[in-house]
């Protein structure tokens, strides 16, 4: 029962044989190709990856850079008890400010009124427990203005320069001739 | 009389104040004019300049976090948050609040992260309050990385120097890894729908500053430095008698970063 | 009992504020209930081809055109889920030894490439003769998928024999593989309590089984009714058989799972206790378990033990069948969504909504599960689906 057919019994699994020949060499080589460059040097990862993240560009800097060009405040603030608080927290990244090649391009946010007193009480709130009196000294409004006997609608900054808080304090104690508390 | 003498002396300050702000503008403006030029970054990591290969070679940072410091200002929040714009409702690194009252219950919050710090006591809870701290939380960068072995392109990996960093050009934003850290740093970035993390600013150490939030706590509750440097506080820390800790032992990542002081009722 | 008790638990409810969002959602939900449906309806196939189960001759082939229909969507929700779509390739260009989801690109490309020459293979014979009798188009579509030759003498049906009992004895470790290592992505993340468990891959697989033997007799059902045809019921009783048998041992695991945890009572289970007892109550205890699992369980014992008449078994397998692939769906979604419900801070949970329109959402669920109907459709009109019964032309 043998009949004559146009190929032979091996035909298709031939053909099919070389079709999966071609597709994995070719994919062999297709990979190779489009692998990205220095692939699994050091790893299983993009060494250049490495590089894009060093060459990230800086937005914060340091407080030093800020005082750089602000000597006023350089003057006030690094003798101050807020010498260790930031300028970027209440004046946004350097970035905003100063563009990659020094230049000033834009004015930093000035804070006002009320926005004055929420930064400040995010740290001296003493409503807030789980301030350790090691690290910082809290306060509560309205009980801190009454104890000090002033209006309870008062700023923060009228009494504190918010740059060096008890700078005003201590020149009214010295003109009054009062004697600071000891700690 | 008193009041003159006093009156006089607020005169003599002001004069002296009007005159030290004046020339500070002026001294401002003119470096407006004059263009600042490339200025030198401050070296708060000594021996970083210097570093030209692809990995940091012969220093081995440590990041402490101290909880008996935390206050939870957030403005490490706001630091990290500016230095990568890190979009609404994603967090490379937050600060919780934990409230323990006297019947041993802990109650745990982080409202936005504690970006726009704590500024409301919780007014909702049965019992009085017997402790309360604060625990800031990051990228522990593990020495047994969980997100890395998942990867399955290799777009997240461990550099020799330690960092667990992200190749944002290959992440395919699958999410596995968000689904293996068991710290929950990790989250998929919505703006370039890859994953994204904190990376203890590496960009920034490479530069020889320290990381962001360090930078900005104001009470030292963040401390980073190296552990050969036997001068740095972080070797000292770990080289005294201390209560350090790390965040989920039993998972077994080992992270590199430790706590001071960490309270047993942090996960 | 749950330590988050009487008001306190509520109050503590603290999730991370990275896990408010959940990750992978329906996308990844049906990803493997289609890999899951695939699996299932080639171990129907191959318990027909290796192992020799008579009455499943009907279905044999077209099983294999059912798990192909589903297949070819396999890859749709994934590419949908990623965030870089595009990148996709690099699951083949640089697949991290390391991470289970890797294996996906070389798994899936290996297992399209066997279920397609099984199927050019038990169809060959047919196709030959359906390409002398077609023109234009279709001879030619006809003319690729015989692979070039129109010998269909003895020698070369013996050789196409061997080589499909070799394709489909290969084919089943791979089906397991492919569905097997959809268990370990979930099982290997030690992260999650719900996940993190050595039985993941056999509760995926053998879900895997019962949700494909069940999609088959649905579908057979189905297609035979519009068709008008007469169903066999031999081979369905045969169906009700193994799906029974495959579901005992799914249903046993996962309840052992939960089960042993439970025994354990370690500080894993008390964080799934508050998931299973909170957000997940109903999904998983009413859904999946009371209505979808225990119920069929039963159904099927009577329908297997007790001899019916035709026309009972005729009603109750496509419900029952029905009521299994609606298991095996809650299953991926309680195991998928459940999983990422709970936070990682063991403090707290979230809720989880699908929306119909967003870009994962329940319309292009929908989508992506009617796809294979079509495929099936189109895939019909190339591939008979069933044989006329004649003397001579024995299915390989």
């Amino acid at each position: 029962m043998e009949e004559n057919y146009k190929s032979g019994y091996l035909t298709h699994v031939i053909i099919l044989l070389i079709v999966l020949i071609i597709v994995g060499v070719g994919g062999f080589y297709a990979r190779k190709a489009f692998l990205p460059d220095g692939f699994g040097k050091y790893g299983h990862y993009r060494p250049g990856a490495i590089e894009d993240e060093i060459n990230r560009p800086l937005r914060n800097m340091t407080n030093e850079s800020c005082l750089d060009c602000h000597p006023f405040i350089k003057k006030i603030h690094l003798k101050g008890v807020h010498k260790t608080v930031s300028c970027e927290m209440c004046h946004s990244a350097y970035a905003n400010h100063v563009d990659e090649k020094g230049k000033v391009f834009a004015k930093m946010p000035r804070k006002q009124g009320k926005e004055i007193r929420e930064l400040c009480l995010r740290c001296h709130n003493k409503a807030i427990k789980a301030r350790p009196v090691t690290s910082i000294k809290v306060v509560e409004l309205p009980a801190h203005l009454e104890e000090k006997k002033v209006r309870t609608d008062h700023n923060c900054d009228q009494c504190h320069h918010v740059h060096a808080p008890l700078y005003y304090v201590n020149l009214a104690k010295e003109m009054m001739n009062m004697k600071e508390e000891k700690k | 009389m008193e009041r003159e003498k006093i009156l006089a002396e607020i005169r003599q300050d002001r004069r002296a104040f009007i005159k030290k702000v004046a020339s500070g503008t002026i001294a401002g403006s003119l470096l407006l004019v004059i263009p600042a030029g490339a200025f030198e970054l401050p070296e708060q990591l000594p021996g970083m300049k210097e570093e030209k290969g692809p990995f940091i070679k012969g220093k081995k940072f440590a990041f402490i976090v101290d909880i008996t410091r935390c206050i939870g200002c957030g403005s490490c929040c706001v630091a990290d948050k500016n230095e990568y714009n890190v979009p609404d409702g994603n967090y490379r690194t937050w600060v919780e609040r934990y409230i323990i009252d006297d019947h041993d219950n802990v109650y745990v919050d982080s409202p936005n992260g504690g970006l726009d710090g704590y500024t409301k006591p919780r007014e909702d809870l049965p019992h009085p309050v017997r402790d309360t701290f604060f625990v800031p939380k990051l990228c522990n960068m593990c020495e047994k990385p969980s997100c890395v072995q998942v990867c399955p392109v290799g777009a997240t990996f461990q550099t020799e120097d330690g960092f667990v960093l992200i190749d944002k050009k290959r992440c395919v934003g699958c999410a596995y890894c968000i689904q293996a850290c068991p710290y929950s740093v990790r989250f998929l970035n919505p703006v370039t729908k890859t994953a994204d993390k904190c990376t203890w600013c590496y960009h920034r150490v490479r530069k020889g500053l320290l990381p962001a939030c360090v930078n900005v706590c104001p009470v030292q509750a963040r401390k980073f430095g190296d552990l050969n440097d036997k001068n740095s506080e972080v070797y000292k820390i770990m080289h005294e008698p201390h209560v350090i800790s790390i965040l989920k032992p039993d998972m077994g990542n080992k992270p590199s970063l430790h706590y001071l002081g960490l309270r047993r009722e942090v996960v | 009992m749950s330590p988050l008790h009487g008001g306190a638990a509520a109050l503590t409810n603290y999730v991370f504020p990275n896990d408010l969002h959940v990750h992978w959602s329906l996308m990844i939900v049906l990803y493997p209930y289609i890999t899951g449906i695939v699996a299932g309806a080639f171990i129907v196939s191959s318990l027909y081809h290796v192992f020799h189960v008579k009455t499943l001759q009907p279905i044999s082939r077209f099983a294999l055109l059912f798990a192909l229909a589903f297949l070819i969507c396999a890859t749709w929700p994934l590419l949908n889920h990623l965030g870089h779509p595009e990148r996709a390739m690099s699951m083949m260009l640089t697949p991290n030894p390391t991470s289970a989801m890797a294996g996906f690109g070389y798994i899936y490309s290996a297992y399209m490439v066997v279920l397609i020459l099984e199927i050019l293979f038990i169809y060959r014979g047919t196709l030959v003769e359906l390409k002398q009798k077609s023109r234009g188009f279709m001879r030619f579509l006809y003319g690729i998928l015989t692979m070039g030759s129109d010998n269909i003498g003895a020698r070369a049906m013996k050789l196409d024999h061997k080589i499909i009992s070799f394709l489909a004895g290969i084919g089943i470790p791979m089906a397991c593989v492919l569905h097997g290592y959809v268990g370990f992505i979930f099982g290997g993340v030690k992260a999650n309590p719900l996940w993190a468990t050595p039985l993941m891959p056999l509760i995926f697989l053998l879900s895997a089984c019962v949700s494909g033997i069940a999609g088959i007799i649905l579908t057979y059902f189905v297609i035979k009714t519009i068709r008008r045809e007469e169903v066999d019921m031999d081979c369905v009783r045969t169906c009700i058989k193994f799906l029974w048998g495959f579901f005992i041992l799914d249903f046993v695991f996962e309840m052992l799972e939960v089960f042993t945890h439970f025994y354990m009572s370690t500080h894993h289970w008390h964080v799934l206790e508050s998931l299973l007892w909170g957000p997940l109550y109903q999904s998983y205890w009413v859904y999946q378990v009371m209505i979808f699992s225990v119920i069929p369980f039963f159904l099927l014992g009577f329908l297997s033990l007790i001899r019916f008449s035709d026309g009972i078994v005729k009603f109750f397998a496509p419900i029952v069948s029905l009521m299994i692939l609606i298991q095996v769906l809650l299953m991926r979604w309680n195991v998928v969504i459940g999983g990422q419900l709970m936070s990682k801070s063991e403090r707290g949970s979230v809720a989880f909504h699908p929306e119909w329109l967003e870009k994962e959402g329940i319309l292009a669920a929908v989508i992506i599960m009617v796809a294979p109907i079509i495929i099936l459709y189109i895939l019909g009109k190339i591939f008979p689906f069933w044989q006329e019964k004649r003397a001579g032309h024995t299915a390989a």
